[in-house]
């Protein structure tokens, strides 16, 4: 879902990395919950599409907040939109494998 | 609006934090009870002085922690927010006061005669009426029907009659009202609280949050479904046992019933660690997994005290003392130590830092507590078991008073973490902006 990304979508994916799941203590991105990244630069609009691993997640709110704040203080001058999705639904085998590996060392 | 995100629903920590304290001081208070209870614990559990500890325990310290977790997770369960914060406090006044005063009368051995005794389960029974109604109004806007929501539903309303029953049977003591012995009402006072009330509720949150902590996914819900409908059907039949026909092959039946109703829940819980993503559990996690252990042996136990086995016969109190307190003590205490490391730094992280993330480097909630403080007392818990039971078996009050020395470090350490998540604060840094790719 993440593939041809633009070198500014990369750009911003990088930034969300650095948002990490305080219980489990990994990356976002590497857990699997980032469906989409879209940056228009014509409009200045940046779109995230993620999930969360389950519903009713406490800490869910948090880490959409803060993916928003990320990608706002990274970007200025871009209106950016961080949307929830349940579809897909999320499944381990999104965990990338460094996150497996992150998770197996925790 | 973000569908199935909690957060907002979440309530002030301050409704939250205040039953994790009151919690944290009544394990101590437990812990110098046990001490002191020795002599007894190591006869009979239904005696005065046990009594009391027990109910310091199951009143003060569990049934106070899960009321607090409970408003904090009803919106993670149901995707609601709690009805109301008020009654909330109200509740928690009002049953705070209510265990001081019925574990004071009970260790004094006053609730006899007393109508402060009476007044003290009425404050409680109170407390319990205005939970119960707070929680399904609140469940009342749920549009989930899962069997999570069903086992909490369930269990409040278990509580409910476990606190009306334990009121019967202090008013009973001057005013008789049952024809039934007092020891069969007491065993149906304990069986309301501990399979009604305590193993609905254990059951319908751990369901939820085990997986979610063990990163499990693609599990049989049926199992639970039917763990339901054992446990409340053998429950509802026992009851009836214990009241009126007291026929001990009938309440043999019952138990294999609820029994199986326990290990269908043990088998959920067994294939989550089995197909369990992170494969190091954490202090918290281990001591869930502790509590399991306890759950067996108090099963087991548990089955055995129903037998009408000769050979069992004259070892039927130890049995049936292993079985009460290997549940609640080793099992549920167990529980809510462990738990308590997934819940309350949460809690306290989500107030403290909410709107702080992504603009100052802030810590994780595992970063909020001693780790290696909550491993001792795991092991110290771990020590304090094992001799408790073993005191139990031999029927030696010494062996019981160096358990409650480990108790009592156990609550000391639990304490003290508990404070230190409870009242964190750390100075933060800025963060800079501006990450490359590849970072």
């Amino acid at each position: 879902m993440l593939d041809n990304l633009s070198p500014k979508e990369k750009e911003i994916l990088a930034q969300i990395k650095t948002v990490i799941d305080p219980e489990v203590a990994v990356n976002i991105v590497d857990l699997g919950l980032i469906y989409k990244v879209n940056c228009d630069e014509e409009n200045r609009k940046i779109n995230v599409l993620a999930t969360l691993s389950t519903r009713g997640c406490p800490v869910g709110d948090t880490i959409f907040q803060h993916i928003e704040t990320v990608v706002t203080a990274n970007n200025p001058g871009f209106e950016v939109d961080v949307e929830l999705t349940w579809e897909p639904e999320w499944t381990p085998e999104m965990i990338t494998d460094d996150g497996r590996a992150a998770l197996d060392g925790f | 609006m973000k569908a199935g995100l909690s957060t907002k629903n979440a309530p002030s920590p301050w409704v939250v934090l205040p039953h994790f304290l009151y919690g944290a001081l009544a394990l101590f208070v437990a812990s110098i009870l046990l001490f002191f209870a020795a002599g007894e614990l190591s006869q009979f559990y239904l005696s005065p002085k046990v009594i009391s500890l027990i109910h310091v325990i199951v009143l003060g310290f569990i049934t106070m922690i899960i009321f607090g977790a409970l408003y904090q997770l009803i919106p993670v369960v149901m995707e609601v927010k709690l009805y109301s914060e008020t009654l909330a406090y109200i509740t928690f006044f009002l049953f705070g006061l209510g265990v001081i005063m019925l574990s004071f009368d009970f260790w004094s051995f006053l609730f006899t005669t007393k109508v402060h005794t009476i007044i003290a389960g009425s404050l409680i029974i109170l407390a319990v009426l205005i939970f119960v109604f707070n929680t399904l109004m609140s469940a009342s806007k749920t549009k989930l029907n899962t069997i999570e929501n069903k086992f909490i539903i369930t269990s409040v309303i278990w509580l409910l009659l476990t606190v009306v029953m334990g009121l019967l049977i202090i008013i009973n003591f001057s005013h008789p009202i049952f024809t039934t012995s007092h020891v069969q009402l007491m065993k149906i006072h304990v069986h309301l609280g501990i399979v009604g009330w305590f193993s609905m509720l254990t059951i319908g949150v751990a369901s939820k949050l085990l997986p979610m902590f063990f990163i499990a996914h693609r599990l049989n819900t049926k199992l639970l479904k039917f763990a339901f409908y054992f446990i409340n059907l053998g429950l509802v039949m026992l009851l009836f046992d214990l009241f009126f026909t007291h026929d001990l092959y009938v309440m043999t039946l019952f138990s294999v019933i609820i029994i199986t109703g326990f290990l269908l829940f043990i088998k959920y819980n067994y294939d989550a660690y089995k197909k369990r993503l992170r494969k190091k559990l954490d202090v918290g996690m281990k001591l869930s997994v502790l509590a399991f252990i306890f759950l067996a042996i108090s099963i087991v136990f548990g089955f055995f005290s129903t037998l009408t086995i000769n050979f069992i016969r004259p070892y039927q109190t130890r049995v049936e003392t292993i079985y009460i307190v290997s549940f609640i003590i080793g099992f549920l205490v167990s529980l809510i130590l462990g738990q308590m490391y997934k819940t309350l730094p949460f809690i306290v992280w989500l107030q403290r830092y909410q709107d702080k993330v992504g603009k100052y480097k802030i810590p994780l909630p595992q970063d909020m507590y001693s780790e290696k403080i909550a491993k001792w007392h795991y092991y110290s818990f771990a020590i304090s078991m094992i001799l408790l039971f073993g005191g139990i078996l031999l029927t030696n009050e010494l062996t019981i008073q160096v358990s409650s020395l480990f108790f009592v470090i156990t609550s000391l350490l639990y304490g003290y973490n508990t404070i230190i998540i409870t009242f964190h604060k750390q100075k933060l840094e800025e963060l800079k902006p501006a990450v490359k790719p590849g970072n």
